[in-house]
C-alpha cells in the first residue's frame, strides 16, 4: 500500500523528544510524516488533544514518555499510562484500531529506537488506510 | 483584542537545514498566514547577526509574536528568549519549531521534508498568538545546607561550604564519619596512606564550628523546595526539625556480595576473600591464609559482579586499580609469593594510573586473561584444604590454565546503596536501573539534580575513584554557594495555575501532584497551586475534569492550535 | 410617568420539541402557579405540545416576530432541522433548551450506530418485529394517488448550535424550572442580556461546588464500582468511593447536585463548565489519572471494570464531543 499516514508525536521534553533529537544528531532516517509535538511530561497528555488530533485528520497518533521509573516528574508516564488505557478503550468504542494510538516509551538515549518505532507504527497505519474519522464527520452528517 | 504581530525566522543551519528544507518556500508560504508581520530567512540565526536580526525587527515591526524555526528548543530557546528580552519582549512571547533534528537531518525526501517544515512552522505560528507573558519569579534562599553522608564527598564538600562561613548540617547513619574510604589502607595509584588523609579530613571536619554534625542519625522527611527545604531528623533519643536552603546527596556505595556467584565459591571455599576481605588484612598489617599462614601463591580475579549482565553491567571503576595496589603491597610485605592478576581488561583511567600498571608489571605476577562474558574462572577447594585451584581459559592464548593459589582475593563490585530508592523519594530525585541517582545532564550537569535545590556527589551517582568523588563535591559545593551568594533563585515559571472562578475543590489534582504542591483552601472552597512547589509537568491540569487548572505554557488552547497548525498545512499542500 | 400608563408590552414567546421525550416541556410547564407571571409577561404564540398551532402559522409569521424561542430536543431528521430553521429566522433569541438541544442528550446516544444499523434493528431484527416485506420508512410514498411525505430519518444526530445560529444554551435534563423562570423574568424585566452563546440557568462553577459530600484528596481508584456495588454511607465522594461520578466535569445550577442528593451519582446533564470543549474526554482524563496502579497489567485490569467508557462519559454529550460519532467504515456505510 502506498498510503502515507500522518502521525502526531506527543513527545515528553526530557527523555522522548530529547530521543527524537538524538534521531537527528545521529541521522536516524525516518518516515516524514510524522508531527512531533512538545509536551514538558506524558502527564500533561489529555485525551482532548489526542482525540482533536484526529478530529483534524491525523491517521494516527504516537504518545511517548520516559520509561517506567525514569520520569523527570516522578510518576507522569504512569498517569499517563493509566489514562491511555481508558481513552484506547473509549476509541475503539468509537470504531477508531487500537494501532491507531500508541504509547510507547522512549528514553533520551534512544534515538534509533524512536525512528524504528516511528517507521514500524507508520507501515502497521499504512496497512489500515486512512483514518476515517474527518472523513465520516466531513461526509456523513 | 490584541493585534497580533508575529515575525518568522527561518533558519538554514548553514546547509544543515537548507538542503533539505526549500526554506524560501517556507517563508512564503508561512507569509500567507494570519497574524505573520513578517517572514525571513537566515544563514544562522543562532548568531549575534542572528539575534540582532530579530530584536531590530521587533523594534522596527512592533512585533509582539516570534517564532523561530531553526533546530531542537532544546538546544536555543534559551538563546532566543533572551533576544526577545533584549528588545523588552516578554521572553515567552516566543515559539520555536524544529526543523534540524526534526526535518533535515532526518528525513530524505526534499519536498515532504519542505512540507513538514512548513506544517511545524504553522503549527508554531497558531500556537504563539495563545502565548501569555510569564515573568520570573525568585525565592530567598536558606543560607544553610543539608549534606546526607559524610564520606569523602560529604566532608569535602561540608568543609569547602562551611570554610566560606555558612552552615552545614552533616548527616551520617554510621557513628562515625569517613565512610568507604575509612576502611582502606594505601589509595592508588601513588600508594600513600589513606588513614593519614582521612584522618585529617575527619577531623577539619568534626572540629570546624559551622559544620554540625549528626552521626547514627537518618532523615524521616523532606519538606518545602528550593531556599526553603525543611527535614525531620531522627537518631536514636530524639527527632529533631532543620531549616536549610539546599541538599547535598553523598551516600556512597556498598561492596557487592559475590556469594551468589557459584563458580568463585565464595563463603563456601576457605581463603577466597573479597577485596574488603583483603583490605582489612592490609589494614592490621598480616596477609594470612585461614591457617594463619603467609600465602605462597595469591591469585587476583578481576571484575567480580561488574560489566556482567546477571550481576551488574557497569564497570566498578576502581577495581582495577585498587588489584594493582595490591600486587604492590603484596610485593612489598611477601616478596616471595606468587601473585596471578585474573584481569578482564584492565582500565588503567585516570592521571598516573597507566603508570602503575606499567611499574606494576615489573613485580612478581602473571597477568592472566579472561572472558568475562562467557567464561568465568572456576575455583574448586583441593583435597589438601590448603589450596585452591583455579581453571579457565586464558584469553590472549588460549591456553586452558590451571593455577593453584592459597589465597583468592576476588575484586568485588561496588554498588548503590540499599535505601537509595527512599532517599530519592524523600529529596525527590530519581535513581537509574542499577540504583545510582540520576544526575540532571549526564555530560552538561552532573551535580545536580532534576529538582531545584538537590545536588549529588561522589560514588552514589556513579562508582569512581577519590580524586572524581571530590571534585563532584566541591563542585556541588560551589553550586550551593552560587545560590547563598545571590540570596535568592529563580523557581519555576511554567507552573500550574487554578482558575477560582471554575475550580469546584474535587481535589482530582491534589491526588496526583507529585510535589504536593496542591492543597485545598477550606475558606475559598478551591484548590490552590503552591507555585514555588509546582515543577510544571501539567499532570493536574489533565487531571482537572473542570478544566480549572491551567497548565501554564502548555495550556489546552495553546496545544490545540498547535496540532490545527500541522495538520492543516498537511492537508492544504498535500 | 407614562411609561406605567402603556399598557403591558407582553413578550412573544415559543417553545418547540425535536427529538426529545418530552421531559423539557414539562418542565416549561412545571412553573406551576408561576405560570399565571409567565402569562401576563408573555404570548405564548407556538408550542405544539400546549396550543393548537400550526406549522402554516408559524411559516406566516414575520422574521423575528417571537422574542423568545425555547428549542429542546435534538436534530434527528429532516423535519427537526426545518422547523430549527425557520424558528431561527423567527426568533430574536433562540435558546437551546436542555441537554438534547445543547449538547445532543440522549438521543444523541444513537450516534453509537449509523441509520442502517438503526432501521436494520427496528425493522429487521428486532425480536418483537415481523416484517416480511421488508419495508422501512420512505420519504415519499404514493397512496390512492396521493403523495404522502414523512421526514427523512438522517444518519446523525445533531444539537441545535451545529445546524443553526443560538442565541443561549439553558442546560439539564430537563432545565430545572427556577431556573427557566429565573432566565425568563431577566428576559421579560429587559435587562441587559450576557453575551451571545452564554449557558444561562447553570452556574460555572461543577456540580462539587454545590455537592454536599465530603471532599478530599484521596481521590485513587483501586477499583471501579456501580453505585449499587459500594455500601454508601451517604457522606463520601462517590468518585472516592470507586463510583463514577460526571459531577466535577459538570456545570452546577440542578439544584445542590440534584442526582447526588438522591445518592446517585451525577450523570452529566447540565454539560461542560465554561472553556471545556470536550466534557467527556476531560472526565476520562480525570478518571484515568486517579487509578491507583503502577503496574500496566492491573491498570488494564482496572480499566476493564468500566465497562462503557462512551456511554458513562458521552451520556448526554456525545453529538457535542470532538468525535461527534462513531466512525462510519467506507464498506460498512449505507450512506
Amino acid at each position: 500500500m502506498n498510503y502515507k499516514p500522518t502521525i502526531i508525536g506527543f513527545l515528553c521534553n526530557w527523555c522522548s523528544y530529547t530521543g527524537a533529537d538524538l534521531a537527528g544528531t545521529s541521522r536516524q532516517k525516518y518516515e516524514d510524516k510524522i508531527r512531533i509535538i512538545r509536551v514538558m511530561c506524558s502527564g500533561r497528555i489529555e485525551p482532548t488533544f489526542v482525540l482533536d488530533a484526529f478530529r483534524k485528520g491525523a491517521d494516527g497518533i504516537l504518545i511517548c514518555g520516559c520509561h517506567p521509573g525514569d520520569c523527570h516528574y516522578h510518576e507522569g508516564n504512569y498517569k499517563c499510562l493509566r489514562r491511555f488505557h481508558l481513552l484506547q478503550k473509549y476509541t475503539q468504542q468509537m470504531g477508531i484500531e487500537k494501532e491507531r494510538l500508541r504509547l510507547e516509551w522512549i528514553s533520551a538515549s534512544e534515538g534509533k529506537e524512536f525512528a524504528e518505532l516511528v517507521d514500524e507504527m507508520s507501515e502497521k497505519i499504512a496497512s489500515l488506510g486512512k483514518c476515517m474519522v474527518k472523513e465520516t464527520l466531513d461526509t456523513y452528517r | 483584542m490584541e493585534e497580533y504581530r508575529i515575525g518568522v525566522y527561518i533558519c538554514w543551519c548553514g546547509t544543515n537545514i537548507a538542503m533539505m528544507v526549500d526554506v524560501e518556500a517556507v517563508v512564503e508560504e508561512i507569509k500567507k498566514l494570519p497574524n505573520v508581520t513578517i517572514a525571513k530567512d537566515y544563514k544562522y540565526m543562532c548568531s549575534d547577526p542572528g539575534q540582532d536580526l530579530i530584536v531590530k525587527d521587533i523594534k522596527e515591526h512592533h512585533l509582539n509574536r516570534i517564532v523561530v524555526a531553526a533546530c531542537s528548543p532544546r538546544m536555543h530557546e534559551p538563546t532566543f528568549r533572551k533576544a526577545l528580552e533584549n528588545a523588552g519582549l516578554n521572553p515567552y512571547f516566543f515559539e520555536m519549531a524544529n526543523i534540524r533534528e526534526q526535518v533535515s537531518w532526518v528525513h530524505t525526501d526534499r519536498i515532504e521534508a519542505t512540507r513538514k517544515a512548513k506544517g511545524l512552522v504553522a503549527g508554531a505560528v497558531k500556537r504563539v498568538v495563545h502565548h501569555k507573558a510569564l515573568n520570573k519569579r525568585y525565592v530567598d534562599i536558606h543560607p544553610a545546607t543539608l549534606i546526607i553522608g559524610a564520606g569523602v564527598a560529604g566532608m569535602s564538600a561540608a568543609l569547602e561550604i562551611a570554610d566560606s562561613g555558612q552552615k552545614v548540617h552533616l548527616v551520617e547513619q554510621c557513628n562515625q564519619l569517613g565512610g568507604m574510604v575509612r576502611k582502606v589502607d594505601l589509595n592508588y595509584p601513588y600508594l600513600n596512606s589513606s588513614r593519614q588523609t582521612i584522618s585529617q579530613l575527619i577531623k577539619n571536619t568534626e572540629e570546624h564550628p559551622d559544620i554540625q554534625i549528626y552521626t547514627e542519625s537518618k532523615i524521616d522527611k523532606i519538606s518545602g523546595y528550593i531556599g526553603n527545604f525543611r527535614a525531620l531528623l531522627s537518631n536514636h533519643q530524639e527527632q529533631r526539625e532543620l531549616e536549610f536552603g539546599n541538599i547535598l546527596i553523598a551516600t556512597g556505595l556498598k561492596s557487592f556480595d559475590p556469594s551468589i556467584i557459584e563458580n568463585y565459591g565464595y563463603k563456601r571455599i576457605p581463603n577466597v576473600i573479597t577485596s574488603a576481605d583483603f583490605e582489612k588484612m592490609l589494614y592490621s598489617g598480616l596477609i594470612h591464609c585461614e591457617n594463619g599462614k603467609e600465602p605462597g601463591n595469591i591469585a587476583i580475579i578481576h571484575c567480580v559482579g561488574s560489566r556482567n549482565e546477571n550481576y551488574h553491567p557497569y564497570c566498578s571503576r576502581t577495581c582495577c586499580m585498587t588489584a594493582l595496589k595490591y600486587i604492590n603491597q603484596i610485593s612489598s610485605a611477601a616478596p616471595e609469593c606468587n601473585i596471578y592478576d585474573i584481569y578482564a581488561d584492565m582500565r588503567a583511567i585516570g592521571k598516573d594510573c597507566e603508570e602503575l600498571y606499567a611499574s606494576t608489571s615489573k613485580k612478581n605476577v602473571m597477568f592472566l586473561m579472561f572472558d568475562q562474558q562467557h567464561d568465568l574462572p572456576v575455583i574448586k577447594q583441593n583435597g589438601n584444604g590448603k589450596t585452591v585451584s583455579i581453571e579457565f581459559t586464558e584469553l590472549l592464548s588460549g591456553e586452558s590454565i590451571h593455577i593453584q593459589a592459597n589465597m583468592v582475593v576476588l575484586m568485588t563490585a561496588v554498588e548503590s546503596q540499599a535505601n537509595n530508592k527512599e532517599i530519592a523519594h524523600l529529596a525527590g530525585i530519581s535513581t537509574d536501573k542499577n540504583g545510582f541517582f540520576i544526575e540532571k545532564h549526564p555530560k552538561l550537569d552532573p551535580v545536580a539534580t532534576t529538582t531545584e535545590g538537590v545536588y549529588i556527589a561522589g560514588t552514589c551517582q556513579s562508582p569512581k575513584d577519590i580524586p572524581d568523588s571530590i571534585v563532584q563535591a566541591k563542585a556541588a559545593a560551589a553550586r550551593i554557594l552560587a545560590t547563598i551568594a545571590k540570596g535568592k533563585v529563580q523557581v519555576e515559571v511554567t507552573t500550574a495555575q487554578v482558575n477560582e472562578d471554575i475550580c469546584c475543590g474535587c481535589q482530582c489534582c491534589a491526588s496526583v501532584c507529585p510535589y504536593s504542591a496542591i492543597s485545598y483552601n477550606e475558606d475559598k472552597k478551591v484548590s490552590e497551586v503552591n507555585e514555588i512547589l509546582c515543577k510544571g509537568c501539567g499532570t493536574c491540569a489533565s487531571a482537572c475534569p473542570s478544566g480549572a487548572i491551567v497548565s501554564k505554557h502548555f495550556t489546552d488552547n495553546q496545544i490545540l492550535s498547535q496540532i490545527t497548525g500541522v495538520l492543516e498545512m498537511q492537508i492544504e499542500t498535500a | 410617568m407614562a411609561k406605567e400608563n402603556k399598557p403591558k408590552q407582553k413578550i412573544k414567546m415559543a417553545v418547540y420539541w425535536g427529538a426529545a421525550c418530552g421531559g423539557c416541556c414539562v418542565s416549561v410547564l412545571d412553573v406551576h402557579e408561576a405560570l399565571f407571571t409567565v402569562v401576563e409577561e408573555a404570548d405564548l404564540v407556538f408550542w405544539p405540545i400546549a396550543l393548537d398551532t400550526k406549522y402554516a402559522d408559524l411559516e406566516k409569521m414575520e422574521d423575528q416576530y417571537i422574542d423568545l424561542t425555547l428549542f429542546n430536543g435534538a436534530i434527528r431528521n429532516s423535519e427537526n432541522e426545518h422547523i430549527a430553521k425557520l424558528l431561527r429566522k423567527k426568533s430574536k433569541i433562540l435558546v437551546a433548551y436542555g441537554a438534547c438541544a445543547q449538547l445532543g442528550g440522549i438521543p444523541g446516544l444513537a450516534n453509537f450506530s449509523s441509520k442502517k444499523e438503526i432501521f436494520d434493528r427496528v425493522y429487521f431484527e428486532s425480536e418483537s418485529t415481523e416484517n416480511k416485506d421488508k419495508k422501512i420508512p420512505l420519504t415519499t410514498v404514493k397512496l390512492n394517488g396521493y403523495e404522502l411525505y414523512l421526514s427523512e430519518f438522517y444518519n446523525d444526530v445533531k444539537t441545535l448550535a451545529q445546524t443553526v445560529d443560538v442565541d443561549y444554551s439553558i442546560p439539564g435534563c430537563p432545565p430545572q424550572t427556577e431556573r427557566l423562570l429565573e432566565v425568563f423574568m431577566a428576559i421579560v424585566s429587559g435587562a441587559e442580556l450576557p453575551p451571545k452563546g452564554s449557558v444561562l440557568g447553570a452556574h460555572d462553577k461543577p456540580q462539587c461546588d454545590d455537592c454536599k459530600r465530603i471532599k478530599t484528596d484521596n481521590k485513587k481508584i483501586k477499583a471501579f464500582k456501580r453505585p449499587w456495588e459500594i455500601e454508601d454511607d451517604g457522606v463520601t465522594c462517590f468518585l472516592e468511593q470507586g463510583v463514577i461520578c460526571m459531577g466535577p466535569a459538570t456545570r452546577g445550577g440542578c439544584g445542590n447536585a440534584r442526582c447526588v442528593i438522591g445518592n446517585a451519582p451525577c450523570r452529566g446533564c447540565y454539560g461542560p463548565p465554561p472553556g471545556v470543549l470536550d466534557p467527556g474526554a476531560k472526565m476520562l482524563s480525570a478518571i484515568g489519572t486517579i487509578i491507583d496502579s503502577d503496574d500496566p497489567d492491573e491498570i488494564i485490569k482496572i480499566v476493564e471494570q468500566v465497562v462503557d467508557p462512551a456511554g458513562t462519559f458521552y451520556r448526554f454529550s456525545l453529538p457535542a464531543s470532538i468525535l461527534h460519532r462513531k466512525i462510519i467504515h467506507k464498506e460498512k456505510s449505507t450512506a
